[in-house]
């Protein structure tokens, strides 16, 4: 028995936007998505259970992340219900249905919270550099510090926990009981999906050059971050090194800008509805690029010493960005995307043959 | 008997001639006894052919004719216009079919064909030395309409059938005019009130001084026929002083404290002994309800200068040419716990909750408590595959869409949850359905095997339905009010009226028409009509409409004065006749009635303008005095007796048939000669099936099949039989 909650949608659409209300469960959408099979149907069972209010089948749903929102769907649908625009809304609800803290969810549902969190990390970054009395070598070496101690924190305390959240929600709570093996075998499942976003290639519209420049960002960030963390980029000599961080930061740079403007020429579904989790991603990322070639820049040319306030910039974006958006924003669905297909993954391998 | 027959038989441009020899007919025919002229015409309905018929007539003095062609339904009437041109009665002429009736069927056998048809003509040839000049009936019309029933299509008809300067007798059962859309606070798509378009009515039915409207009516007797119904009505008292000024009745009826349930209002609210429908119903008199008023004499007595008790029922006879019905529909009363109705205290039905709807103007208030949620069980008392109620009642999905759609125009938040079979929004009404959809109202599909269940769970209404839009799963609403969405049904007194008139009532209880596509308002009972919603379930347009269209036919029939009536009805030799009532028993129409002649003897009258001349009176004539004009016994016997004549013409040895069947064996043996060879070597003296020919000769197998067919076609190979998995046919070689 499931109680139906017509208030559900109100709360949802703080997540993002969408008509679903219009549809009258053609199955268009379903029908014309070339992701959606037989044992694995949907975008319109998401709309169904959104419209119905059934939070406890959507919260243990793994469908949202089998889409890659091409955007056929919302333009076959009859009813312009949106539906590719709902399975995106779903991804943000979801993640913030993982995160423990409920962050992520206040993230989501409010601008002013979030400017005012960006507004805190700036302020925490002045002040930091204030109490080093902006000293570059100073600060550049606790920068680099704070890098390596963000990442193991936020991955400790922020997204193991969401994950065997999510894990609860998909696997435990639907009954699923997989055998450790499965766990193993469908690894591989998780680290193609995580680093080449292969499914998306299955997508009705074939857009192989989004794909490839999606894929040449996600190395490019992974890259640069192993050059700036563990190969200390900023206080490296090695010619390789220099030339490689810059060859990355430009990379991400180039991609991110194309990006940003595809999000104002709103040339393509998926980015026709940008919330501001996404201009936040997607700009900061482009900032991150552009700020740490800065930074390099300005160390090869001798000038950083005499001009903090580059560095200052670079981390307060760096700041913002390991602190607010990489485990509570959008940076999420690089695990939660992959873990996603990882667990559907492990749910079919439970199927009778 | 005719002795001067003229007999034309057509080719049809080969169409017949192709097939039946004509010519050899045509000759054949001069010889026969009392036919004067016998010809073959390319096309006996052309200009040419029709003028040649005229100068015959005339010139060799015919008394009859027979034309020989295709179906009477195409050019009955234009060989009649020919005979009546020549100054023949038209009714001395026979349409005999020998084009849809033999040589298309027979094309096969000419030969038998043209034997068939010598036949069909000679029966044509004796039946019309038989045939009578009748005249038409001509029957004298009253220029005056009764419509039974004042609401929308009623007075709409009412108005239609006066400006053509008709008499209306308009005749209402309730007190006041307007029917169920006065309980309407707004109708769709237009979004006014029923109330508002009945006032507009009654004003215009007012500047008419041709139509008469009895209130408190009801039809009582019915005699006559087509241009002279005699009816009777019983006009029911209103208890009203009718020279009592508006102001003192105004005070009697606002001093009244006697109230009784109120039908108006669905049984929501009371209403006073003294009362109208609602405050501006018309007629603008009030009715006194004496029965209310039976324990309170001193009221009575107060108000003596307003209530008239004493006043009686009233019988008026009546004269009409035509009726027109438009009684309109009953609502579908659920029964007694159907999704808790009466049992569970916040479940009612869609008219009801209109009326509440139209008494609450500020917040939805039922049962002391604001509802908030809605949920709407659609197809209640429709559409039952086990029930009474097979059909669907049409006008409820939009109806209760667009009550939805009120709901949360008029009370702001309110959540609506539609339970659904299929949503029948046809039309413009289906941006009513996409504008719910959007408010955000909550839609579930259910089906009749599964229905929803209402129970009360604490001080809550559960009610559960397994959604087929969500995999069948079972949901579970909570809502303040449901609402059992019920459809038409024919009225409890449709038997009433259907008695009176004759009407047929259909398997839905509903008036029949004769045909709903070629006569949809007309009734077998010749002058009688139907519109409205007393034919099935409509909105108020398609009402109208039919309605309308109902007016329009009676003015055509009544414009003239009079009305000319086909000669074919039963008339009774009164010498015979017993009157032992046999034939008035069986009469579908009532048209035979107990008469005396005025020798004095009584014996069976057919009135003229009711008989249709089905016929079903003359076999159950013990003594054989009822007959059919047109269709008496001498005629019928006599054309199968000209049936009966053995023709002479040869169906000629290895007819044409079996030398085509050769010719087409020869023709395809010579395009397809080695297929069909292989074929034929592969069966051999054995019997084999398609996939066992097709393995032997490596061919594909359509080929295969297509050429075993054809060679079965033509008798090359027959079938044998079915192999062991009943899958193929065996063929053999024949």
């Amino acid at each position: 028995m499931a109680k139906v909650n017509p208030e559900f949608a109100t709360e949802l659409t703080k997540y993002g936007v969408g008509d679903f209300n219009a549809c009258f469960n053609c199955g268009n959408c379903t029908a014309t998505c070339a992701l959606s099979t037989n044992d694995s149907s949907f975008p319109r069972e998401m709309i169904r259970y959104t419209t119905l209010g059934l939070e406890d089948e959507l919260r243990s749903s793994l469908k949202p992340w089998e889409c890659y929102y091409c955007g056929e769907c919302s333009q076959e649908c009859p009813r312009q219900a949106n539906p590719g625009e709902l399975m995106m809304t779903l991804r943000r609800w979801l993640t913030a249905q993982y995160d423990w803290t409920g962050l992520s969810g206040l993230l989501y549902r409010s601008l002013m919270f979030t400017i005012a969190a960006l507004l805190l990390v700036a302020a925490g970054v002045f002040l930091f550099a204030r109490s080093t009395g902006f000293d570059a070598e100073t600060m550049l070496h606790t920068g680099h510090r704070f890098e390596m101690l963000a990442i193991g924190a936020v991955f400790v305390a922020i997204f193991i926990p969401n994950l065997l959240r999510m894990w609860y929600f998909t696997i435990v709570k639907n009954g699923v009981k997989a055998p450790l093996k499965h766990y193993f075998t469908a690894l591989s499942e998780l680290f193609v999906h995580m680093f080449t976003q292969k499914r998306a290639k299955d997508c009705d519209n074939k857009d192989n050059f989004r794909w490839l420049e999606h894929f040449v960002l996600v190395l490019s960030y992974l890259s640069l971050l192993f050059t700036t963390v563990f190969l200390n980029w900023f206080g490296t000599g090695s010619l390789f090194i220099i030339v490689l961080g810059y060859v990355e930061s430009f990379l991400i740079f180039v991609v991110t800008t194309h990006f940003v403007s595809d999000r104002i020429k709103k040339n393509k579904a998926l980015n026709t509805f940008s919330q501001p989790s996404d201009w936040l991603f997607v700009i900061w990322l482009l900032l991150m690029g552009l700020t740490a070639f800065a930074v390099r820049l300005f160390i090869d040319l001798q000038l950083l010493e005499n001009n903090l306030w580059m560095y200052i910039i670079h981390l307060t974006v760096l700041a913002q960005w390991a602190l607010i958006i990489v485990p509570f924003g959008k940076w999420t669905h690089f695990l939660y995307r992959s873990f996603g297909l990882y667990f559907a993954k492990i749910k079919s391998m439970q199927k009778p043959a | 008997m005719r002795q001067r027959i003229g007999v034309y038989i057509c080719h049809c441009g080969g169409n017949i001639s192709d097939y039946v020899d004509v010519e050899e007919l045509s000759n054949m025919f001069h010889k026969e006894d009392g036919v004067v002229v016998s010809k073959d015409v390319m096309f006996a309905c052309a200009d040419s052919n029709q003028k040649a018929m005229v100068k015959d007539i005339q010139q060799y003095n015919l008394d009859a004719i027979v034309v020989a062609s295709c179906s009477p339904k195409l050019h009955l009437h234009t060989f009649r216009a020919v005979a009546a041109r020549a100054g023949l009665n038209p009714n001395n002429y026979v349409q005999v079919n020998i084009r849809e009736q033999c040589s298309w069927p027979h094309s096969d056998r000419p030969r038998e064909a043209t034997v068939k048809a010598a036949g069909l003509i000679r029966a044509g040839i004796n039946r019309v030395a038989y045939s009578e000049a009748l005249d038409s009936i001509e029957i004298e019309v009253k220029k005056a309409v009764m419509v039974i029933g004042a609401g929308v299509s009623g007075m709409k008809a009412a108005i239609d059938l006066a400006r053509s300067g008709n008499e209306v007798y308009l005749v209402e059962k309730d007190y006041f005019v307007g029917g169920h859309i006065t309980q309407q606070e707004k109708l769709f798509m237009t979004g006014q009130s029923g109330k508002e378009i009945v006032k507009k009515l009654y004003e215009e039915m007012k500047t008419y001084k041709n139509i008469t409207v009895f209130t408190g009516a009801t039809v009582e007797k019915v005699t006559g026929s087509l241009g002279s119904f005699n009816i009777e009505i019983k006009v029911k008292p209103r208890h009203i002083n009718g020279k009592i000024d508006k102001q003192t009745v105004k005070r009697a009826m606002d001093d009244c404290q006697v109230t009784v349930k109120d039908a108006f209002n669905e049984g929501l609210t009371t209403r006073k002994a003294i009362y109208k429908n609602y405050p501006e119903a018309l007629p603008d008199v009030p009715v006194v309800d004496l029965e209310a008023l039976r324990d309170h004499p001193d009221f009575l007595e107060k108000y003596k200068a307003v209530i008239n008790p004493n006043e009686q029922e009233e019988t008026i006879a009546l004269l009409a040419g035509s009726v027109l019905v438009t009684t309109g529909f009953d609502n579908y009363e659920p029964k007694e716990g159907e999704f808790g109705y009466k049992h569970i205290p916040n479940v009612i039905t869609l008219p009801q909750l209109n009326r509440l709807m139209e008494l609450s103007p500020e917040k939805l208030i039922y049962n002391g408590k604001e509802i908030k949620s809605v949920a709407f069980i659609y197809c209640v008392g429709s559409r039952q595959k086990k029930g009474e109620n097979k059909y669907c009642s049409r006008h409820c999905c939009t109806s209760t869409i667009y009550t939805a759609l009120q709901l949360k125009e008029k009370y702001g938040k309110i959540q609506n949850y539609h339970l659904y079979r299929d949503i029948r929004t046809y039309g413009k009404q289906e941006i009513l359905y996409e504008r719910a959809s959007k408010q955000g109202d909550l839609f579930f599909k259910y089906e009749e095997k599964e229905m929803p269940t209402v129970e009360m769970s604490g001080n809550a209404i559960s009610l559960k339905v397994k959604d087929y839009l969500t995999g069948k799963k079972e949901m579970e609403i909570t809502p303040d009010l449901v609402v059992l969405v019920t459809g038409m049904v024919a009225r409890a007194d449709a038997p009433h009226i259907s008695g009176l008139f004759k009407i047929p009532i259909g398997n839905d209880k509903f008036f029949n028409e004769i045909h709903p596509k070629l006569k949809p308002v007309e009734t077998v009972i010749k002058g009688v009509y139907i519109g409205g919603t007393c034919q099935g379930p409509k909105n108020v347009s398609e009402s109208v409409q039919s309605s309308l269209a109902g007016a329009s036919k009676i003015t055509a029939l009544l414009k003239s004065g009079t009305v000319m009536g086909d000669p074919v009805v039963a008339r009774v030799d009164a010498d015979a006749c017993t009157w032992c009532g046999k034939c008035a028993e069986v009469c579908d129409y009532t048209a035979i009635r107990e008469t005396v002649t005025e020798a004095g003897k009584q014996i069976a009258g057919v009135n003229k303008g009711v008989c249709t001349g089905c016929g079903i009176c003359a076999p159950v004539c013990p003594v054989n005095a009822i007959e059919v004009a047109k269709y008496t016994d001498h005629e019928i016997e006599a054309m199968i007796d000209g049936f009966a004549v053995k023709v002479d013409i040869r169906t000629e040895e290895g007819s044409a048939v079996t030398e085509e069947k050769e010719e087409f064996v020869a023709a395809h043996m010579k395009e397809y000669p080695q297929i069909w060879k292989d074929i034929l070597a592969t069966i051999g003296t054995e019997q084999k099936t398609i996939p066992e020919v097709v393995d032997a000769l490596n061919m594909d197998p359509e080929m295969v099949t297509w050429h075993l067919m054809t060679m079965n076609k033509y008798g090359v190979v027959s079938p044998a039989g079915t192999n062991e998995k009943e899958a193929y046919y065996y063929y053999k070689f024949k």
